[in-house]
């Protein structure tokens, strides 16, 4: 159950949980589940999000820690509303956004079209869009294809391209994953210059990273995820210790 | 639910442009991507027309009045029907990247499709009406009644809305819908009364015009624009009962089915 209230918080979990039911046998077409009505197709549970609670404060910078396989990706997931949750009440106050290779962009547009559309999403008003166009191009470097479907853009352009409309677009609530793990060396630059400046003041962010230096720099507070369950969530150091510490 | 959008859609001014730029956006990528760009959207209807005058009118001799005007208007209705319902039964796949990343309610890219289908539903309808009133011999122009044809396209649009979104969140589960759906949309045009005259398919299938979602949106839409007369009420009445329980339908399967959508699709 997702409900939307006007609090202090950003997000408030309460119990949240997610499941996955991994079926063997694929009985998805009408037929199969005709002939299969008393036969249901053998599933395999995983809980990929045991029972969490947590609260992320507006304005707030959280680090996620955690291994591979381990539910971070789930969990940004469900607690940005993209995936409805199995247990517990879930409150998001705001728009949200999930960023890893890009914000949702479709490759029929072309970089024009997928920013207007993606900023469109992301809550702003056309002419907010117009005035803000040309720093999107330009930050994404990308001013010659502007015009370019983005099925012909390499998956740096791309990359750069989520990015700029993230960083100029936004939305209440950002979930970014591994982001500085793409792109070129420039692009990583840009990346952290750009945390480095006042744009993550006042915004509420969900950092996924495998990057001790980078959660340490950005985050107030981090969490740490092993097997689906959220292990702890507080002061960033002792995150880091076990997360290093699981590591071993 | 729908009070809580409607609430959502004017608390949140941008959602009537987004909608809008979409729907611009779909159709340009439908239509001008091509060398003969909206006349596509006639060549179909057209085409359907010079095939079914000649077996209908031609070889079988039927004897409806302005067998064109009336092929016409039934043709562009069952046609924007179709395209609604068969063109979105994938619509939560295709537009995946919408909702795959943010919060947005997926009902906004419903919406919007159809919306875009408007557009080439319009352009057929003033293809149709300049036919009718200056090619079309021995017509009567359109008169007040050409009113009704407001709410009873809605009824389309309503019902369209809701078969797409039944459609779509069966998708989710079972993947060959599409195929079922042709089927269904085949047998559903020949048992409708686009082709023929009125009364011969009630004498020989009576009951379907009620049975036949679209038979009467199409029944009706010739009454007030062919013959300048009211609809017939009991089929209107009957028309928007349906859409409104496919409706409820359609937006409950996305509330259990569509929420889903990114982990299943």
């Amino acid at each position: 159950m997702i409900e939307k209230n006007d609090t202090i918080y950003a997000i408030r979990a309460r119990n949240v949980s997610k499941t996955f039911y991994v079926t063997e046998d694929s009985h998805n077409t009408v037929k199969q589940r005709l002939f299969n009505i008393f036969n249901s197709p053998k599933q395999k549970k995983v809980e990929a999000l045991k029972p969490l609670t947590l609260d992320i404060e507006k304005g707030e910078c959280i680090g996620l820690l955690g291994r591979n396989g381990c539910g971070k990706s789930t969990l940004i997931k469900v607690l940005a509303g993209v995936y409805p949750t199995d247990t517990g009440q879930l409150t998001i106050n705001g728009s949200t956004m999930l960023m890893n290779l890009g914000v949702g962009m479709s490759h029929e547009l072309t970089a024009r079209e997928n920013i207007y559309v993606s900023s469109s999403v992301l809550g702003l008003k056309i002419k907010e869009i117009d005035l803000l166009f040309d720093t999107i191009v330009d930050f994404a470097e990308i001013r010659e294809f502007v015009d370019t479907k983005t099925k012909f853009f390499s998956s740096g352009m791309l990359a750069r391209l989520g990015f700029s409309i993230a960083v100029n677009a936004g939305a209440d609530v950002m979930f970014l994953d591994e982001i500085f793990a793409v792109g070129d060396m420039k692009f990583q630059e840009k990346a952290i210059k750009i945390f480095e400046s006042s744009w993550i003041e006042g915004k509420t962010v969900i950092l996924v990273s495998h990057s001790m230096e980078v959660i340490r720099n950005y985050c107030k507070r981090a969490a740490f995820m092993k097997n689906g369950e959220l292990k702890f969530l507080g002061p960033v150091e002792e995150a880091i210790r076990m997360y290093t510490e699981d590591n071993h | 639910m729908i009070t809580r959008i409607v609430r959502d859609w004017i608390g949140r001014s941008n959602k009537t442009e987004r909608l809008w730029l979409m729907a611009k956006i779909e159709f340009k990528l439908r239509y001008y991507e091509n060398k003969l760009g909206l006349l596509w959207a006639l060549i179909k209807p057209v085409s359907d027309i010079v095939i079914y005058y000649v077996a209908f009118e031609m070889i079988m001799k039927q004897g409806v009045p302005n067998f064109v005007s009336f092929l016409f208007i039934g043709l562009i209705m069952w046609n924007f029907f179709v395209e609604s319902t068969t063109g979105t039964i994938q619509l939560l796949n295709t537009k995946k990247y919408l909702y795959e990343y943010t919060n947005m309610n997926k009902i906004e890219i419903y919406i919007s499709t159809l919306l875009s289908n408007c557009i080439g539903f319009f352009f057929n309808f003033l293809m149709f009406t300049i036919y009718y009133h200056f090619i079309d011999k021995g017509v009567m122009a359109y008169s007040w009644t050409a009113f009704y044809f407001i709410p009873i396209f809605l009824n389309l649009l309503v019902m369209s809305l809701a078969f797409s979104l039944i459609l779509s969140n069966i998708y989710i589960i079972a993947k060959d819908i599409t195929q079922v759906w042709i089927v269904i949309t085949g047998l559903g045009f020949w048992l409708s009364p686009i082709l023929f005259r009125l009364e011969k398919f009630r004498e020989a299938l009576p009951g379907l015009d009620y049975i036949n979602p679209i038979s009467g949106i199409i029944i009706n839409a010739r009454n007030v624009l062919l013959y300048q007369q009211a609809p017939d009420w009991k089929l209107f009445f009957f028309g928007w009962v349906y859409a409104g329980i496919l409706l409820a339908i359609g937006l409950f399967l996305l509330n259990k089915l569509g929420s889903k959508a990114a982990e299943k699709l």
